[in-house]
């Protein structure tokens, strides 16, 4: 229960981060520590291998891949720059955020449930077990979504392909 | 509690190894470049140059700590920590020797050993590019923040066919495993052999992660001052260089766990003492790669991690996995 604590209160802390940092910079270092958190939870729960695939993906591919925007983006900003203009939507953000956040509590108070005790089996949630379900009974959704991330690739490639050279020759390089 | 006693001798003692390792690593590294390039190298401090980390030590830890004053505080002073915390940690689930018995306890020498040890240390060791972009980033230096962005695509493109290259090993040893897969070494020979390409594409991919000559195109002298680390000065600069050097011994002691037998050896040594002298031969290879090769082109870099690498490596493991599933 306190390995939980600690770790639920790094989670909201860095989730918190999030929104409320000014530097988009620090936003993304409080993310990477949310998902740190997470990683340790789920170790906790005994999902080794999703704890690793966490940090592996998550920290250490995406993460660094929104910080090399970020930093790229944010370099030499002053940080007394007015932020951008949101309107209301932080208000109404914020109230809709805490009105869901109430209902659940109201939830898990009024209807308790009987704890989910049924007993993992022994080895679940190593990298044996989860390969045996994604290359087993799962093998479908796996492969639909290393399809949907292809196409996903090839989209970007396609939306991005470079202008045909001869719609873009220049005016002054005829002579040459 | 015997065994949290183990646990907190057994951190200390790799903490001492890992940084008298990291001091005498940096010592023979500039020795030998001494002499690959025909000249002495630092050999005026005790008998061979033998206290010069010393005197280093002492001279990085008595600098003024200058910090520029557009940076950004916190990360600043994060960044190198964070570099040297994900460099350490990796250590933490390698099997330096076969488990001894000593007081009747049996101890394996290693701080940790999971079952998905060897995705651990990569996850760790994935960690290590933060320090890099954030030290890069918080020093508000257009040079620095470029050593920073190329440290990020660099690592992150080399990252895959390092990935891949280490998959091979998985599927023949059977398990993630750091410790079973030495043993299984003991078993089917050392996995250089059937291995070789991954081997030498871990190997090149090794020399890329940790920002090694030739692709030290984050820290290009001619071209960036330092990278990253031209702002730092004193323990901070200090604590960069130790991560490098560090992750030299850590990238060393994964290619000795996964393709060399680990601390498998005739048994006239103890196998903690073969483990370190093959370590001690990776890191050797490393600094004369660093004194013989010139720097990459960037472009080149990238193109190389990416069409060279990144497909040799997927088909050799593509070949492994039919050997290994009988297909072949």
């Amino acid at each position: 229960m306190i390995p939980f604590i600690i770790l639920a209160v790094i989670a909201i802390a860095g989730a918190l981060g999030v929104i409320l940092g000014r530097q988009p910079v620090h936003s993304a270092l409080a993310l990477v520590g949310n998902i740190l958190a997470l990683a340790v939870l789920y170790l906790l729960l005994s999902a080794e291998f999703l704890a690793v695939a966490q940090v592996i993906v998550y920290a250490g591919a995406i993460m660094v891949l929104f910080l090399f925007v970020v930093t790229l983006l944010t370099a030499g900003k002053e940080e007394g720059e007015p932020p951008e203009e949101l309107g209301g939507q932080r208000w109404w953000a914020g109230i809709f955020a805490i009105g869901i956040g109430v209902v659940l509590a109201v939830l898990a108070i009024t209807h308790p449930g009987s704890a989910v005790n049924t007993g993992i089996p022994s080895n679940f949630g190593t990298i044996h077990e989860v390969g045996h379900v994604l290359w087993g009974p799962d093998f479908l959704y796996l492969m639909a979504v290393a399809i949907m991330l292809l196409t996903a690739a090839v989209g970007v490639l396609v939306l991005n392909r470079p202008m045909k050279r001869s719609r873009v020759r220049r005016p002054g390089r005829r002579e040459a | 509690m015997i065994q949290i006693v183990l646990l907190i001798v057994k951190v200390i003692l790799l903490l001492l190894i890992l940084m008298g390792g990291f001091a005498y690593t940096m010592l023979a590294e500039r020795r030998f470049l001494g002499f690959f390039q025909l000249r002495l190298g630092p050999n005026r401090v005790g008998p061979g140059g033998l206290f010069q980390p010393l005197a280093d030590a002492v001279k990085m830890m008595l600098k003024e700590d200058l910090m520029p004053l557009q940076a950004d505080s916190v990360v600043y002073r994060l960044a190198p920590v964070f570099s040297l915390l994900a460099a350490l940690s990796v250590d933490a689930v390698i099997p330096f020797g076969a488990p001894i018995h000593i007081f009747g306890q049996t101890v394996s020498l290693d701080i940790a050993n999971p079952g998905i040890g060897l995705l651990i240390a990569f996850a760790f060791s994935s960690l290590g590019i933060y320090g890099i972009v954030l030290g890069g980033w918080a020093s508000q230096n257009k040079y620095s923040l470029l050593g920073g962005i190329r440290a990020s695509a660099q690592m992150i493109s080399y990252e895959l066919a390092m990935g891949l290259s280490v998959l091979g090993v998985l599927m023949m040893a059977g398990t993630a495993n750091l410790e079973n897969i030495v043993l299984a070494q003991r078993a089917q020979g050392w996995f250089f052999l059937p291995q070789i390409i991954p081997f030498l594409i871990y190997f090149t991919t090794a020399v890329a992660e940790t920002n090694r000559t030739p692709f030290d195109l984050p820290e290009a002298e001619s071209e960036l001052v330092a990278g990253y680390h031209t702002e730092y000065s004193g323990i901070r600069f200090a604590m960069f260089v130790m991560a490098e050097y560090i992750n030299m011994m850590t990238v060393s002691g994964l290619a000795v766990t996964l393709f060399f037998g680990g601390w498998l050896g005739p048994s006239f040594l103890p196998p903690i003492i073969w483990f370190f002298i093959k370590m001690a031969i990776v890191i050797f290879v490393f600094i004369w790669i660093r004194a013989t090769f010139p720097r990459f082109r960037y472009d080149k870099l990238m193109s190389f991690g990416w069409k060279v690498l990144l497909p040799i490596s997927f088909i050799y493991f593509l070949g492994t996995a039919a050997f290994v599933s009988g297909i072949l």
